[in-house]
């Protein structure tokens, strides 16, 4: 990538004077250059600028469309400026501005603010707490020459106190917790020979740091200090002078670095994740133009050093793939052409197989990464496209705007950088799901060949040989439902986004009943494919939540689910069962879903809500072509 | 360098991070503009030890109490005085 250079902000500079103007005429340009400015920033002291500037433009009433979020910082510290960042950040953010409303927590009572249950920190209601535990309670008491098992218990046991409090402030407001680990020490004391005890706090801090990291529960999103201080360097971690005029936990340039990672935790845990990779070819896979140059002429692979960089940037791609994310090809190109480096290459790190969509044609780019979408069920705000011509990047920016972009250097051994930079494929949490859906893709292509060989809908479905699991939520899967349950847009009759914490709520209350439904057939196995929570209201059962995956579309799965609901909502005694469609951007192909499956429509009050119900008496159990494994009520 | 050339040379700074112009006097006190929050207070200092190349040490700032000291301040740590 050719170095950017970044306009500096130092007093004088143009775009301080042009974003003063842009504030003082209220004029709407100020925002993208003010997004660009930020993303550009380094220094902290001129995010603190920027972060004034756009306070004061708010001020005068230039004021953009935000999502708001309720956000407490805790802490062995003071949490001012640090949240003038955060805040300002979230602000500037993209696709998403985050309006954060803050709690700052008292200087170093993080202890108590989070243990009594009436303070004013559960009164906030705060979505995420950022946690900056104290690095003086980070610390080996003890003797130098004390047994190493003694420190080792000292060092766990420092983690365990943490990760308790955080286990307190979720089971009390259900918050996502953000939790700081501990920046490494800089300075030379106590020698080379910190590296032989644990009571160093060298070696203290790294030990409570894995412990933090290998034991946090799945809400606890580690903000790894100890990584952003080295990546920054451990001189800078720490100012002393900071420290004691206000109590400040870090260094400017760490604190910067700090509220960059921890708005991107914050931002990223609302937002939907990325989930395809759509990759041009010549000079973005290989080297030179397979059209003009041929299957020997083009760059890739290890007989020169260009060639063996595309190779690493292919390398990357498919371990990008190995944890989950689907690669696909858009390249402007004769389809054979394209494809035959893949097929007949022996250097190629990527084959054929990798790719869950091939778009090779003469068609815009813009349109193939709409059909990829398409092929796919996906949202286009799960696709990102890579590309090295600045012109096509430009028009799938304008015509496709919700497609994140990646315009590639002229430097391919920079491409792995730059694709890890851009951060859009950071797993949270890995489920087995996630690494098998590449597959699953691949499965779904061999079922389609399968529909096209057969006629008869009913033929084809028995052919599949169906099998379903029908399980009662249990709390081991919450992770997995709650992922479900965040991430599913299109069928989604109600879009109620619940975290753990809340899936685990719903799992103790009796008033709600719910299950999971997995499928496999002759091809692979879909995984968790659906989830439904009910709850009982008088003689009526109310679907809460209805989701399916859109790959088992018209698989007979709705049949079952149904047949699934009618029987817990009848062991309950519901004389009728109720279901709620709300409308969203994205869930129209749900829209006559119930009516689809027999309910009659209520008359709708609102074009925000549409219910319709179903008589549990007249219900008779469909029957499909699925086997169904197991019922919760076997259990029984 | 003079409490008048560094008031002089704080101008510009001044004029970069306030919406409203501020005629910096060695009288003038934070209180008395109403933009100069917290915010802007360090935004100002990290602005000034860069521009000066200077790092003032810990609590000395706190006890300028108005320009005129912030800038005698400065004119001390431009000298390397104590």
């Amino acid at each position: 990538m050719s170095t950017q250079v970044v306009p500096t902000l130092a007093p004088g500079s143009d775009v301080l004077g042009r974003l003063k103007e842009l504030a003082l005429s209220k004029d709407p340009e100020f925002f993208p250059l003010m997004r660009a400015q930020t993303l550009a920033t380094t220094s902290a002291e001129d995010m603190l600028l920027l972060a004034a500037l756009r306070k004061r433009a708010a001020q005068r009433g230039l004021v953009t469309q935000q999502k708001p979020v309720r956000v407490a910082i805790l802490g062995g510290y003071t949490p001012y400026p640090l949240n003038e960042l955060i805040g300002h950040l979230l602000a500037t953010g993209s696709p998403v501005s985050w309006n954060a409303e803050f709690l700052l927590g008292d200087y170093d009572n993080y202890i108590a603010e989070i243990v009594e249950e009436s303070g004013r920190l559960y009164e906030f209601r705060p979505e995420v707490i950022l946690l900056f535990p104290s690095h003086r309670r980070c610390h080996y008491t003890g003797q130098w020459i004390d047994s190493r098992e003694q420190q080792e218990a000292a060092a766990r046991n420092t983690a365990a106190q943490i990760l308790d409090l955080c286990r307190t402030a979720n089971a009390r407001c259900g918050a996502e917790i953000v939790l700081a680990n501990f920046p490494l020490p800089a300075r030379f004391d106590p020698g080379p020979y910190r590296a032989r005890t644990l009571a160093s706090d060298w070696n203290f801090r790294k030990v409570v740091n894995l412990e933090l990291g290998l034991n946090a529960p799945s809400y606890v999103h580690i903000c790894d200090v100890e990584f952003l201080s080295a990546r920054r360097g451990t001189l800078e971690a720490w100012d002393a002078r900071a420290w004691f005029e206000s109590k400040q936990a870090y260094g400017r340039g760490l604190m910067l670095d700090v509220a960059r990672e921890a708005a991107h935790l914050i931002a990223t845990l609302r937002e939907t994740l990325k989930k395809v990779v759509v990759l041009d070819l010549d000079n973005t896979l290989w080297g030179g133009v397979v059209g003009d140059d041929g299957l020997d002429g083009i760059e890739i692979g290890d007989t020169s050093p260009r060639g063996e960089a595309f190779k690493a940037f292919q390398q990357y791609l498919a371990s990008l793939a190995a944890r989950g994310v689907l690669l696909a090809v858009c390249s402007k190109n004769d389809y054979d052409k394209a494809a035959e480096p893949f097929e007949k290459h022996p250097e190629m790190a990527l084959r054929m197989a990798d790719f869950a969509s091939f778009k090779a044609n003469w068609q815009p780019k813009s349109e193939n990464i709409r059909q990829i979408a398409q092929d796919l069920n996906l949202g286009l705000d799960s696709l990102v496209f890579v590309d090295d011509n600045p012109a096509e990047i430009e028009i799938v920016k304008q015509f496709v705007p919700e497609v994140g972009t990646l315009l590639l250097g002229p430097d391919p051994s920079e491409f792995v950088a730059q694709l890890q930079d851009t951060r859009w494929f950071e797993p949270k949490t890995l489920t087995a799901e996630d690494l098998e859906r590449a597959g699953q893709y691949r499965q779904e292509a061999q079922r389609q060949d399968l529909l096209s060989s057969i006629t008869d809908i009913d033929a084809y479905l028995e052919s599949l040989e169906m099998q379903a699991h029908i399980r009662e939520f249990h709390p081991v899967d919450a992770p997995r439902i709650s992922q479900l349950i965040n991430k599913s847009n299109q069928f989604n009759l109600t879009t109620r986004r619940r975290t753990e914490a809340q899936v685990l709520a719903i799992i103790a209350d009796p008033a709600y009943f719910h299950f999971t439904v997995r499928l496999a057939d002759r091809f692979g196995d879909y995984g968790l494919i659906s989830v439904v929570i009910g709850k009982m209201d008088g003689e009526v059962a109310e679907i809460d939540t209805w989701l399916m995956s859109c790959r088992v579309l018209k698989r007979q799965v709705e049949e079952e689910v149904l047949n699934q609901i009618v029987a817990m909502a009848q062991m309950r005694g519901a004389k009728r069962i109720r279901g709620v469609y709300l409308p969203t951007a994205k869930n129209g192909m749900v829209r006559d879903h119930y009516a689809n499956l027999g309910f009659a429509p209520a008359p709708a009050e609102s074009t925000e809500r549409y219910e319709f119900e179903l008589e549990t008496q007249s219900c008779q159990p469909k029957s499909t072509k699925i086997r169904i494994v197991e019922r919760p009520y076997d259990a029984n | 360098m003079t409490q008048t050339e560094v008031i002089a040379r704080l101008q510009p700074i001044f004029d970069d991070l306030f919406m409203e112009k501020v005629n910096l006097t060695p009288q003038l006190t934070a209180a008395e503009v109403e933009e100069w929050d917290s915010l802007i207070q360090i935004s100002l200092l990290l602005a000034v030890e860069k521009a000066f190349n200077i790092r003032f040490r810990v609590g000395e700032v706190e006890a300028a109490k108005n320009v005129g000291e912030f800038a005698d301040l400065i004119v001390r740590r431009v000298n390397g005085g104590a």
